[in-house]
């Protein structure tokens, strides 16, 4: 069918493409400071001189090439040039927490490399970012990692949403960062809400969803995996985010939403067709020749065989003659031999008696008689009537061999005559099913549309016994129908020990089940026909009768009424999807390919979305994000909760999702009272406003008083950090 | 696909030295480039590869433990002390830990959406426990082998054990 369907082609990965390194001559003992963001997806570095920084994804894969047994280090979209070593990836990340420290100094090696240092260490102040109130374990490896191995000089920690938030709402140069507001962080694995009050980020109030772009990525997975059980290629989790990152948004409403997808127009009309890469199957194209090739062969060999199986009658024919020769000499030989000697020769032919002898050369000659006719061409004459002499001749006058042939006589007589009465009572059939069909024919020429009524309502009513049937057949699977109980009444009544009454146990003691015919009937109430499920054939003769009394009628109507269409017929009803599920799902004919690679995206693209606002629709346990947006607001006074709404600010790159910033409008507007301004923002450039941040931070002189040293590491130990307003609280920290 | 690895061309072994092209997933590589930054010094700490998830987070949750015992233990001491100081220690809020920060379940009624469609599902299905928006898909569920039914609950996170 033609009409215009959003298909969106899956894009071809592209090859990845080398990156070169920056020249350090700019940054040499520049002591510029080092920005990195460490994200769970992607690593962004940089120095904070530069407008953008570089970034690649954040994993590395050591692969050893089987072919010529060389070690590979690979970074980042580097692992896709290779193709077995996209099995041997590894992310620094586990989730939110950071946990592979041999990937992330691979990771940072990378990084360094292609900013192309080459000093003895990296001489530059590092600002790096951490996870909200990171697990300290993380902190104190990513410092030792920093400080030993790469001995810069000095390092500081941030959380990357709060350095998002002052890259958009920076002050004035050198006049502190006062900015007030709620910051929504939307991270890989997690989203989190801290608020900012005067500058200051609260950690302590803040609070974290476990789901982030990763779950929504798995969760629209698993939906498509159940939607199309069958589909002929694997989609990966690259292409799942892709199509999460293009086709999906949220709704401002998520429940009128799906109450105008209720109706199947608005749902063919809001999907997003995704076709996948498919490969036709070759199909051998026999050309003219060559059929008539095959076909020629294919008559070859029926001739042959004809000719041998000719070949084959005509040597049995000989061998019959023979026998047949043989056989008459021996009877004539009676003449001439002696008694005893004659019946040894009857012997050694394998016959019994004289009698054998006769039945066998008569057997002989009407089986030549009955060849030589059919090479003659002759017609099938009918069979004369054999003639049985000997029944009529009393018993008394037959010796021992007459009674014999008597007896077999008579058999033959009694299947001649059942053959005969067979016969009469088909003809008979016959000529009432063709006055049957005349009648029928007059009434329909006669009177077609209520011929026509006539035959429906009887095809009604065979549809309703068969569906009341099958009704029948699932109430017997309840145990607690009262079909069931009606069942098991029957059965328990069948076996009591009183079914024989006391009159019949005075006479015969027996019981006399199954001498009625109708006695059997019972079992058609008691046997169920299996646990079939209800799309399978008819169990039991009635309904085979009932589905061939109905295909009857079918074939009637269809063939004389106009009005009567395919579709009435009970096959094309019994099989009809609703308009829902065909609009939800559509389905292809076998043998469209290309139609079968198709994923069809419609209430999907917004129920993933809905997950962040509610977590528990796809199995996480957590309050969503109206939800905690609403708890951390209620630990605060008034006069602040006013300060923190007037601006709502949304970063990270999960939330480049259409449709975020009137849902998050939506959600909170009913909560505040309604004098109190609500403002939401979002960043001017989800993914990479956090790194611009951090630079512009690096390079005030605050940058310096909250960084770590070298000694102060030495002193203190890799956990301890000091608290600024960008930074985690965590345990270990001074005041500054 | 993305191009597999080898693009290059064995050099033929005649003598003449010419410099194999390196493949592309060579030139990717970064394992043989100069890392002269790196302390070549510097043990690797035993602790790196020991933990694992499960095992970062019981050692927070120790801390924060330890913590909230150490803060009690403070301000009852402070309980003591006079008026003043009692409210300056008072505003000392609870320090955050990872596992601290976490949003507590939901108390919002939970919505009821449909395991097939994601349609509103007034009706749940007495059997496998599947919601259903309506009659036709009733009839879909009902089809529906009893492995694929414990996969569309496991989507929604319910996970039965015997059914």
């Amino acid at each position: 069918m033609g009409g215009e369907l959003n298909i969106t082609r899956l894009p071809t990965p592209s090859p990845p493409s080398l990156e070169t390194s920056d020249s350090y001559d700019i940054h040499r003992s520049q002591h510029t400071p080092l920005i990195i963001d460490n994200g769970a997806t992607t690593l962004r570095y940089g120095f904070s001189s530069s407008t953008t920084p570089r970034f690649g994804p954040n994993v590395i894969a050591k692969y050893k090439e089987r072919k010529n047994n060389k070690p590979l280090l690979l970074f980042g979209e580097g692992i896709d040039s290779e193709g077995g070593a996209k099995s041997q990836a590894k992310t620094p990340w586990e989730g939110d927490v950071l946990l592979n420290f041999d990937a992330l100094e691979n990771a940072l090696d990378y990084a360094f490399v292609k900013l192309g240092i080459d000093t003895p260490s990296v001489d530059h102040p590092v600002l790096m970012t951490e996870r909200l109130s990171s697990p300290l374990h993380s902190r104190a490896l990513t410092s030792e990692l920093m400080f030993e191995l790469y001995s810069v000089p000095s390092l500081a920690y941030c959380v990357d949403s709060v350095m998002s938030f002052y890259h958009n709402n920076l002050p004035k140069t050198s006049s502190p960062f006062t900015s007030d507001g709620l910051v929504i962080s939307f991270n890989t694995s997690s989203t989190s809400v801290i608020p900012v009050l005067d500058g200051k980020g609260i950690m302590n109030y803040s609070q974290r969803i476990p789901w982030g772009g990763s779950q929504a990525t798995e969760y629209l997975l698993k939906l498509v995996q159940l939607k199309y059980p069958n589909f002929p290629t694997r989609v990966t989790s690259t292409q799942t985010s892709w199509m999460l990152q293009n086709l999906c948004e949220f709704a401002t409403d998520y429940p009128s939403l799906l109450k105008k997808l209720k109706d199947p127009l608005n749902l063919r009309a809001s999907e997003r067709i995704v076709q996948f890469p498919f490969t036709l199957p070759v199909v051998e194209e026999k050309s003219e020749e060559d059929l008539a090739r095959i076909a020629e062969k294919r008559k070859e060999q029926g001739r042959k065989l004809q000719e041998m199986a000719a070949k084959n009658r005509l040597e049995k024919l000989m061998q019959k003659e023979s026998d047949l020769e043989n056989l008459l000499t021996l009877r004539a030989a009676r003449e001439t031999e002696g008694r005893r000697e004659w019946m040894n020769m009857l012997q050694a032919e394998g016959l019994e008696s004289e009698a054998a002898l006769e039945t066998t050369i008569k057997k002989l000659e009407s089986d030549l008689r009955r060849v030589r006719k059919k090479e003659a061409e002759d017609e099938d004459t009918m069979q004369e009537e054999p003639t049985f002499p000997l029944i009529d001749v009393p018993d008394a006058d037959l010796d021992e061999e007459g009674l014999k042939e008597k007896k077999k006589q008579k058999l033959m007589k009694a299947g001649f005559d059942a053959r005969m009465r067979a016969r009469r009572e088909k003809e008979r059939e016959r000529e009432e099913r063709e006055a049957d069909e005349r009648r029928d024919m007059e009434a329909r020429e006669s009177d077609l549309s209520g011929w026509a009524n006539k035959l429906r309502k009887d095809h009604e009513g065979i549809m309703n016994k068969m569906k009341g049937r099958a009704r029948r057949r699932n109430e017997l699977s309840d145990r607690k129908s009262a079909a069931a109980q009606a069942r098991m009444k029957n059965i328990a009544s069948l076996a009591a020990d009183d079914r024989v009454s006391k009159k019949r146990r005075k006479g015969g003691g027996e019981d006399m089940f199954g001498a009625d015919d109708a006695d059997w009937a019972i079992y058609r109430q008691i046997v169920i026909f299996g646990k079939l499920d209800s799309n399978t054939a008819a169990g039991s003769s009635d309904e085979e009768e009932d589905m061939n009394q109905l295909r009857a009628i079918e074939e009637k109507l269809l063939a004389h009424d106009p009005s009567f269409t395919p579709e009435h017929t009970h096959a094309s009803i019994s099989s009809q999807r609703s308009a829902l599920l065909s609009a939800f799902r559509p389905q292809y004919e076998e043998g469209d390919l290309e139609g079968r690679s198709r994923i069809h995206l419609n209430v999907e693209r917004w129920r993933v979305c809905e997950a962040w606002f509610s977590p528990a629709m796809a199995g996480v346990d957590s309050a969503g994000l109206g939800e905690v947006v609403q708890n951390v607001l209620a630990r605060f006074p008034e006069r602040d909760k006013g300060k923190l709404v007037k601006n709502v600010f949304v970063t990270g790159s999960p939330s480049k999702l259409p449709g975020l910033v009137p849902r998050l409008h939506e959600a909170l507007r009913p909560i505040l009272p309604p004098e109190m301004p609500l403002e939401v923002a979002r960043a001017a450039d989800p993914g990479v406003d956090a790194w611009r941040g951090m630079a512009d931070f690096a390079q005030t002189a605050e940058f310096q008083k909250v960084s770590v040293t070298q000694e102060e590491y030495e002193e203190w130990g890799g956990e301890r950090i000091k608290r600024w307003w960008g930074g985690n609280w965590n345990l270990a920290d001074i005041s500054s | 696909m993305p191009p597999k690895g080898s693009g290059k061309k064995k050099a033929i072994n005649d003598g003449t030295a010419t410099p194999q092209i390196p493949s592309l997933a060579e030139q990717f590589s970064y394992l043989h480039a100069p890392r002269p930054f790196k302390n070549p010094n510097y043990t690797k700490n035993v602790n790196r590869r020991a933990k694992n998830l499960k095992n970062v987070l019981t050692q927070e949750r120790e801390r924060e433990r330890v913590e909230r015992e150490r803060r009690r233990q403070e301000r009852e001491e402070a309980m003591e002390v006079d008026e003043e100081r009692r409210e300056e220690l008072n505003t000392e809020d609870d320090m955050p830990f990872y596992t601290s920060i976490e949003a507590p379940p939901s108390v919002l009624p939970p919505r009821r959406y449909c395991d097939i469609t994601g349609l509103e599902a007034p009706y749940t299905e007495p059997i496998t426990g599947l919601r259903y928006h309506d009659k036709s898909v009733y009839e879909l569920i009902k089809s529906l082998s009893s492995s694929a039914a414990k996969d569309y609950l496991a989507a929604r996170g319910v996970n039965p054990i015997l059914k």
